[in-house]
């Protein structure tokens, strides 16, 4: 029997306005508009997603701080109540078993996003690794609605619905606020490379969409003035594309390690044991025989998933994500490459169809960070 | 005529995989739907083989990708290639704008038309296909 989609609160504005897509599982918008206007919308002014889809738990107890430094691979003893971070949780291996952005709620309380398509695996390692360290794992997915605002409007949006003042949470800082006069909290953070905020509707269960529809519409309603778009799947693979982001089962999964995937940023191998930390370790005294890059095309031509790289006719690599760029208007993609042509700058070919197109190796993100992204100059 | 949200011209002929035909003496224009391009949307690619080269009806003819997706182009005459849209190059737009005037593919010197009539549509029989596929 083909099990039905999974549905979010917003499932009625969904399908009324735009056309729909399954991911992981979810029936989901991919574009209301379209990509590109979108796209545009968020790097010039401000959109919203529902990304209700990802997964959320909740992690509490004395020893949740210890737990979490066992089971992922950053300094959770850095994080402070209310700050963020990204991170990754691995196997034994050193392989990613996913990538997610982990906040601290308070000194022994945390909210773990990961990825939709992770959702049952994830819950699942939590509540089998958590045993030795008596701390309660809690799947709040289908209670929590989670929507991404982001763009350089995003904060003067959000904040005509939230009493919070947003202009004193930092990027990568969290806090409790009214959304729209109900219980919501929020997190400086994004998967576009743009400045704005995850907004989580607390108590949104999916049986009862009203309050989730409520906070939707409110943040829809003031971003009027700023040509606030919602935007679907399809931008948000574009624009965290653009960014330099991995999308996990494309870009990173159980056989590249963080190290490979350019994200040692978040393997924190001072730590105390840590699933993954002995071969991360070796890998790291070893180096690495491949790497993930950014790969930009000098030729028309859009780079694919699995399309090969080749330099002096030899393969020396694979496409995992690709796309046209909507802001430079050029072929990217982010591709696993040998080390020793992982150098910026370096030339090599793309093999689309039948042809070998030129591209360049060049660092994230895609676009000039002074004009685009969250560091932009005003 | 026009059928949902779809234009279909009366006098071209259509092919199950959303092309179109219009026949000028012994040549003929081709290109993609009304219907083809609103389910790609955003048209950022497209790619034809070259003049002079030799196409058979239903095999490949080129590459059409938008933002997310990559699909072929089969041609709905065999014959050969006498010009392509060069436009389209700059242009992929033109195929969303306007799919059977300035996005139209190539020109086809043709074979044996009367052959790859057996295996067209009419706009009347692409309208009843289009809404067979909708319903």
């Amino acid at each position: 029997m083909i099990k039905p989609l999974r549905k979010t609160h917003l499932h009625e504005f969904h399908k009324k306005t735009a056309r729909m897509t399954e991911f992981a599982s979810f029936e989901m918008p991919l574009w209301y508009k379209g990509i590109i206007p979108e796209h545009m919308a968020v790097r010039n002014s401000v959109g919203i997603f529902d990304i209700t889809h990802m997964g959320r738990a909740l992690i509490t107890g004395a020893k949740s701080e210890a737990f979490l430094n066992y089971v992922t691979t950053n300094d959770v003893a850095a994080l402070t109540p209310l700050s963020a971070h990204y991170s990754n949780m691995c196997n034994e291996q050193g392989g990613i078993k996913d990538d997610f952005v982990l906040s601290r709620l308070e000194q022994e309380k945390f909210l773990i996003v990961y990825n939709a398509t992770n959702r049952t695996k994830d819950y699942e390692w939590l509540v089998q690794n958590a045993k030795p360290f008596d701390v309660k794992v809690e799947d709040v997915s289908d209670n929590i609605a989670m929507f991404a605002v982001q763009g350089p409007k995003a904060q003067e949006t959000l904040q005509k619905i939230a009493d919070l003042d947003l202009s004193k949470v930092e990027r990568f800082k969290c806090g409790w606020t009214k959304l729209a006069g109900l219980e919501g909290f929020v997190s400086r953070t994004g998967y576009t490379g743009e400045d704005g905020f995850e907004v989580f509707v607390w108590n949104a269960p999916l049986a009862n969409p009203t309050n989730a529809v409520k906070v939707w519409s409110a943040i829809l309603e003031a971003g009027k003035e700023f040509g606030i778009e919602p935007c679907g799947i399809g931008a948000r693979d574009t624009l965290r594309l653009e960014a330099g982001m991995c999308l996990y089962g494309n870009d990173i999964d159980e056989n590249t390690t963080p190290l490979e995937a350019a994200l040692g940023f978040v393997v924190k191998l001072k730590k105390d044991k840590f699933i993954g930390k002995d071969a991360l370790t070796k890998q790291k005294a070893e180096g690495i025989k491949r790497k993930r890059v950014g790969l930009k095309m000098l030729e028309k031509g859009i780079p694919r998933p699995h399309y090969e790289v080749r330099k002096g006719g030899e393969k020396i690599g694979h496409v995992t994500s690709g796309t046209q760029s909507p802001v430079l208007k050029q072929g990217i993609a982010m591709a696993y490459v040998s080390i020793e042509h992982a150098t910026e700058g370096n030339r090599v070919a793309v093999k689309i169809r039948d042809r070998l197109s030129e591209a360049q190796v060049v660092k994230f993100p895609f676009y000039d960070p002074a004009k685009y992204g969250h560091g932009r100059q005003k | 005529m026009r059928v949902l949200d779809y234009e279909i011209p009366d006098k071209l002929y259509y092919s199950k995989e959303h092309e179109w035909v219009r026949i000028e003496g012994k040549e003929a224009v081709v290109g993609i739907t009304d219907y083809a391009q609103k389910q790609l949307h955003e048209i950022v690619y497209v790619e034809v083989q070259k003049v002079g080269a030799h196409i058979e009806q239903f095999q490949t003819m080129g590459t059409v990708e938008s933002v997310k997706s990559v699909s072929d182009i089969f041609a709905p005459v065999s014959g050969k290639i006498t010009k392509v849209n060069e436009e389209l190059t700059e242009s992929p737009e033109f195929l969303n704008q306007d799919p059977y005037g300035k996005g139209w593919l190539a020109r086809v010197n043709l074979t044996d038309f009367n052959k790859d009539l057996e295996k067209l549509m009419t706009a009347q029989q692409y309208c009843d296909y289009i809404k067979g596929m909708e319903e």
